[in-house]
């Protein structure tokens, strides 16, 4: 099966792509990592039951793990304030953003002939999680404003110039995906000026 | 335009009311593409593309955006939607700016 050309939209709200074998078996484990990585942090001992069934965990520093610190950032520049918001919402915020990645797993594991075949909600879900991957990659990559000449010279044998590779390829599918929505938002808009 | 006379409402409305109005900021990333963070903007605050593009190079250009304005609660429930799409947003006050 040749290589994917990315996201192309089909009749209405309806955005399909297929995948190569080797394609989709990169995305599921990125998939799968990213949902491991989100798990909840275990603290049996400080935990109080009845506060975790709430969603209010005892944590309410930020985590240690850069890419974890990335991905659920502080929401105050304020030490205490941002504290109190953590947590009431931390174990939230990990679960929509695991989600996300679960649904693109499904997608994924229940496609035939690599299609995939996303509705307005599946595809923000797919945009949600790319971007979580693409984020926690770019961690690892130490990605800046000023850092792409510096990786593409990465020399072939670093095992960065893999991950910046799959860095890159993820983020022209999730541009290919947006060109696709944005279009349609587009045409929305149009229609309702039309009308007003 | 009318996004402009929503927001002098909600001015208006604080200033009778005692609140000082607070702000939701998003943050320069060099990860996050710039065509995702103006989708993002259109989804969330149902933006104009013209008005998400406006903010997405206000961020690029300065560093940070004021995205939206009004409650702290209504800036919290904001800004955790900006996290749960991986945008890098806080809450502040509106005169902490």
């Amino acid at each position: 099966m040749s290589t994917t050309e990315g996201f192309k939209r089909h009749g209405d709200h309806s955005y399909i792509a297929q995948f190569a074998d080797s394609e989709k078996e990169v995305l599921l484990n990125l998939c799968e990592q990213i949902i491991e990585l989100l798990a909840e942090r275990v603290d049996h001992g400080h935990e109080d039951p009845l506060a975790a069934m709430v969603g209010i965990t005892s944590h309410d520093s930020p985590p240690e793990d850069e890419v974890l610190h990335r991905l659920l950032p502080n929401a105050y520049a304020d030490q205490v304030d941002a504290s109190e918001f953590r947590r009431y919402t931390e174990s939230t915020l990990r679960a929509k953003k695991q989600a996300h990645a679960i649904s693109m797993r499904i997608h994924l594991k229940t496609a035939t002939d690599g299609i995939v075949d996303l509705d307005h909600d599946n595809a923000n879900a797919w945009l949600g999680a790319i971007n979580d991957i693409r984020l926690a990659l770019g961690v690892r990559l130490k990605v800046e404003s000023n850092s792409h000449e510096h990786l593409e010279l990465l020399s072939p044998d670093d095992p960065l110039r893999g991950v910046y590779a799959v860095y890159t390829w993820l983020g022209w599918l999730q541009e290919s995906l947006l060109s696709a929505l944005i279009d349609d938002a587009d045409d929305d808009a149009e229609s309702q000026h039309g009308n007003s | 335009m009318v996004k402009t006379a929503d927001k002098v409402e909600e001015e208006i409305r604080a200033i009778f009311s005692g609140d000082t109005p607070w702000v939701t900021i998003v943050w320069d990333d060099p990860v996050n593409l710039q065509t995702y963070v103006v989708y993002v903007f259109m989804e969330l605050f149902g933006y104009s593309k013209a008005r998400a593009t406006e903010l997405m190079l206000q961020v690029h250009n300065d560093g940070k955006a004021r995205v939206s304005t009004g409650s702290r609660e209504e800036m919290e429930h904001d800004v955790a939607r900006l996290h749960e799409y991986g945008l890098w947003a806080t809450l502040q006050r509106g005169d902490q700016l």
